[in-house]
């Protein structure tokens, strides 16, 4: 083979194309959302360094050859639960918003150990699934890879990062799914899953009244003021419960956890089919929509930019979605189909969740949008992401 | 191709399906919130960050009415703080300690009103230049604490006039319901008392509007529109300013004047002076009186206190209206009038006076004021001499013809009635007659009737008869003008934004008693008279225009006599109308005339001079 046939095999333009156009129009948008800041200068030089950085990782994930971790399903595992749970390991984390999920070292701020941590549990279901060679239908054989699933997951959802949990049960359903887990099988884990839910909801609820630690209804909590003392809530952390509430009957409490989404819908709505223009959206540069560059960076575009450039935006994911479904398909083995699979989950939930969240779709969570939030954990994580996708494509014939 | 591919075919077209399916769904809802109910959240994001203001007008100036400026407006530096300082006691402690203002009145000034978080409160005004510094440069120890300019109302001329002028403060909320009131906002400075609020809806403009870009937390980013306030209009008052300084320094020198005659209870009074033939009043002095700049970005509650308390004598009472007083011995001229028109009496009648009177009987026995009595004298002897007898002998005369014709005659000239005065708060006085007495004794059946001795007390001016300083001057200025009481007003006239006359108030008559021109003229010889030979003679010596008036010396249970002095000059062709009045403060000629003579010589070119004199009559 000549250099150029090499070259030609080594890259996907399309998705290279796409990854580009996305970085150019998130960098934009996040210029104009921070543009009204104290320090907006410091948060774009920190977004331009996670692009940078997230750029070398790409390139470090094409070059590797992903085959060679296909045998690595035990230590993926141990180093995707220690990355979970290291903002735990006292001296390593940091606590924001109530949460602790970051890692500090020496009082620096590294990132949050969640976003990689996707990455490693995709590897590690897509080397163990592979092992079925596309067909898992034996009880014990789904069991097994229940069972390696859930200890990342439950590690999640145990630091207190319900909406991370979300995207691995996420990544998980989609893996499984070109994995071969059979359709009987998905109605039953869909029904448990259900169930599960319920169940927590219900049991949380008999849990607290029994310990009589208070209803949830957020209404009660401001004429009580007991948001402000320790959130005692046996299962479920009262914010999560809110959030669920809200998101049932959004009037119920505007000017508390109902005031984002509302303000959310007031700003996308408000910019109509082509939008204000850029910083020009008031709804994000008068303060009123919260986490305007991170969670609510979609709001930002819809205020400034209309349903025409959300139209954009959702077109570059589709294809970038359908380019990625190319990938898998023609990746040379199932190993390799799987991560880009995992992957194609990962965004597909991440982008459903954000943009819908932000429109009253989904319940209010943290979760990124791919690309456009800012936030170099998340920026670097989706680089790599894409990196990994085209360390799988360059290898489609080897 | 390797062979797991075939296999995953349909699993790839189901997660095609779901990418296709999310992203629809996404689409078609985004497409429903910004394109269906765009607009609607486009006036939504609107409401969210523009807010209407209104912005205060300038509120109109007060001048004399030689132009001079009483009232006009000055740019003051007011510490103003938003609503919810209230809540934050630490703030309000260290407020309290920068601007010397108790956290209770904090407090107050704070909570007074639910206000929108645009509408600061006024705290503290007029905060010297280093309290502004340290704010400056502590800004961050107090959060919603800014220092504005506000226009404030200034007093070029101190107190002057105070009581005429009166003060302005925040809309009360009893007044902001009132129709009145309409269209007036929560914290709107209006007139409280006095020509500030008799002409309020002239001094008043019209309302601004700004239009506010506000952050989430409501701060303002910007200014979106501004339409300009209308400032309220200027008005001249008939007061003439440097009349209005002697006639207050008058009944300063009255009061020293009552000292010096022992009588040390004298504190309060009041003088007023009118233009007997268009009813214009020229001065409107009380005291004692108060500094309207106390009430500038509302009064402490300890200056409130001072100001209203039984100790205090009630400085902010404009005592020329709302006061009543026995009119004493001023009253004579009406009784005398009363008893030439109804035949009671005639210029030249005689009376003898041995200083006790029996008419009644031996045993409601009564005194002329002079123990020794005035002898054989004339009816125009018996004013010019103030002799209490003549006007017994009137007011049982009265008395038996049954048909209270004084009453009627002395309501007539606009005794126990408004004079219609365009200041607040004016007292309409009281002429006690039978049906009066049955009313007022409801409970006391056996202090019903009315005896002859009632009669007998209102003839000199005291009893149950009541009037207050302003009604003393119109009536006198009725006998003066050939018997047409004026219509007493302070509003000269209503400027335009450009100086120029919009409004001019016609001079108009309040009261036109029938009394003949004869028994007028009588009466006009024997006030001259007063003042060349009589009771205020001590008073006038040397003043170089001819006066007629009278003095009086009222009883008033439980207190030192009231002084008295009214009287119009030149007697011949009158143009001012004087009255003083000086609580506990002796004889009226000694006090109270001294004074009218100042506030004459003043209003008549003459040179103005604090005379010493003597007067023992009533």
């Amino acid at each position: 083979m000549n250099e150029r046939s090499t070259l030609r095999t080594a890259v996907n333009p399309a998705l290279v194309a796409i990854v580009v156009l996305l970085l150019v129009y998130g960098s934009v948008v996040v210029r104009s959302a921070v543009s009204g800041m104290d320090a907006s200068d410091a948060l774009m030089r920190r977004q331009l360094l996670g692009i940078a950085i997230g750029l070398a990782g790409l390139g470090a994930a094409w070059a590797v050859d992903y085959r060679r971790l296909f045998g690595w399903v035990g230590p993926l595992v141990i180093a995707d639960a220690l990355l979970i749970v290291s903002p735990r390991i006292p001296g390593l984390g940091d606590t924001a918003k109530g949460a602790t999920l970051w890692l500090e070292l020496a009082g620096v701020r590294l990132f949050q150990p969640s976003e990689p941590a996707k990455l490693l549990f995709i590897l590690a279901l897509a080397a163990f699934i592979a092992r079925y060679k596309g067909r898992i239908d034996a009880p014990r054989d789904v069991g097994k890879v229940l069972l390696v699933a859930a200890i990342p997951m439950t590690l999640v959802v145990a630091v207190g990062d319900l909406g991370t949990g979300l995207v691995f049960v996420a990544i998980a359903a989609g893996m499984l799914l070109l994995g071969g887990l059979s359709g009987r099988w998905f109605a039953v884990l869909g029904l448990c899953a259900v169930l599960l839910v319920a169940g927590l909801l219900g049991g949380n609820e008999m849990l607290n009244r029994a310990l009589e630690r208070g209803p949830y209804d957020p209404a009660y909590q401001a004429a009580t003021d007991k948001s402000a003392v320790e959130d005692t809530s046996v299962l479920l952390k009262r914010y999560q419960i809110n959030r669920l509430l809200v998101f049932v009957d959004p009037g119920r409490d505007p000017a508390g956890a109902g005031y984002n989404l509302e303000q959310s819908k007031i700003a996308i709505g408000s910019g109509e089919l082509t939008g204000k223009g850029l910083r020009y959206g008031t709804q994000g540069n008068l303060n009123f929509l919260p986490e305007r560059h991170t969670d609510f960076i979609f709001s930002v575009l819809g205020e400034e930019l209309g349903f025409v450039g959300v139209l954009a935006l959702l077109g570059l994911y589709l294809m970038l979605l359908l380019t990625s479904l190319e990938i898998s398909a023609s990746a040379r083995d199932l190993f390799g189909s799987l991560i880009v699979g995992g992957i194609i989950s990962m965004w597909v939930f991440q982008i459903f969740e954000n943009i819908g969240m932000t429109v009253g779709l989904m319940p209010i969570t943290g979760i990124p949008l791919p690309f456009m939030s800012y936030g170099a954990s998340s920026m670097v994580t989706n680089l790599v992401a894409a990196g990994m996708l085209l360390s799988v494509w360059a290898r489609r014939y080897a | 191709m390797p062979h797991h591919r075939q296999r995953l075919t349909s699993r790839y077209a189901v997660m095609a399906a779901i990418v296709l399916t999310l992203l629809g769904v996404l689409a078609l809802r985004l497409w429903s919130v910004q394109v269906i109910s765009g607009e609607a959240y486009a006036d939504q994001a609107n409401r969210n960050r523009v807010r209407q203001v209104s912005t205060p007008a300038p509120r109109g100036r007060i001048l004399d009415r030689k132009g001079r400026e009483l009232v006009t407006n000055r740019t003051a530096l007011a510490v103003v703080a938003a609503g919810r300082v209230a809540e934050d006691e630490e703030l309000l402690g260290r407020l309290s300690a920068l601007l010397d203002v108790s956290v209770i009145e904090l407090k107050e000034k704070l909570r007074s009103r639910k206000e929108a978080a645009l509408a600061p409160r006024v705290i503290a005004v007029d905060v010297p230049l280093a309290t502004v510094a340290y704010l400056a440069e502590h800004a961050s120890d107090f959060p919603d604490v800014d220092v504005e300019a506000r226009a404030v109302r200034e007093y070029p001329l101190g107190s002057l006039a105070a009581h005429v002028l009166g003060y302005t403060g925040e809309i009360s909320q009893a007044d902001a319901v009132q129709p009145e009131f309409e269209g007036y906002e929560p914290t709107d400075i209006v007139g409280k008392a006095g020509a500030e609020r008799a002409l309020e809806k002239v001094l008043q403009g019209d309302h601004g509007m700004r239009v506010l870009e506000v952050d989430a937390s409501g701060r303002q980013r910007r200014v979106v529109q501004e339409v300009d306030p209308v400032p309220g209009r200027d008005v001249r008052l008939t007061i003439d300013a440097r009349v209005q300084k002697v006639a207050e320094e008058a009944l300063l020198d009255a009061i020293a004047d009552a000292k010096r005659d022992k009588y040390y209870k004298a504190k309060a009074g009041a003088a007023v002076a009118l233009d007997t033939r268009t009813g214009e009043v020229l001065a409107m002095a009380s005291l004692p009186t108060y500094e309207p700049s106390a009430f500038l970005g509302g009064i402490s509650q300890r200056e409130w206190r001072s100001l209203t308390s039984t100790e205090s004598q009630y400085p902010l009472t404009n005592r020329a209206i709302m006061a009543q007083y026995p009119p004493a011995s001023t009253f004579k001229a009406f009784t005398g009038l009363a008893g030439l028109e109804s035949d009671k009496t005639s210029q030249w009648a005689s009376y003898d006076c041995q200083g006790t009177w029996i008419g009644m009987g031996e045993q409601w026995k009564k005194r002329c004021w002079n123990r020794t009595g005035h002898g054989s004298e004339s009816f125009m002897d018996g004013i010019v001499n103030s002799c209490d007898v003549v006007f017994y002998e009137i007011g049982l005369a009265f008395y038996k013809d049954g048909r209270e014709r004084l009453q009627e005659f002395a309501r007539e000239f606009g005794y126990g009635q408004l004079t219609g005065i365009d200041l607040p708060g004016e007292d309409d006085g009281r002429v006690p007659d039978a049906a009066w007495k049955k009313r007022y004794n409801e409970d006391y059946p056996e202090y019903q009737r009315w005896n002859p001795g009632d009669t007998v007390n209102i003839v000199i001016g005291q009893g149950d008869l009541l009037a207050t300083p302003l009604q003393v001057a119109t009536t006198y200025g009725g006998i003066a003008n050939g018997g047409r009481v004026m219509k007493p007003h302070v509003l000269e006239r209503v400027l335009g934004h450009d100086g120029e006359t919009v409004l001019k108030p016609e001079p108009e008559v309040a009261f036109e008693p029938d009394v003949s021109k004869a028994n007028l003229a009588i009466m006009r010889t024997a006030l001259e008279n007063v003042v060349t030979q009589g009771t205020a003679q001590d008073a006038f010596r040397g003043f170089g225009v001819p006066v007629a008036g009278k003095t009086g010396t009222a009883e008033v249970a439980g207190k030192d006599d009231y002084a008295w002095f009214v009287g119009y000059a030149p007697a011949s062709k009158p143009r001012y109308v004087v009255a003083v009045v000086l609580e506990q403060g002796g004889h009226g000629g000694a006090v109270a005339a001294p004074a009218a003579r100042q506030i004459l010589a003043a209003l008549l070119g003459e040179k103005v001079v604090h005379v010493t004199a003597e007067d023992s009559s009533r």
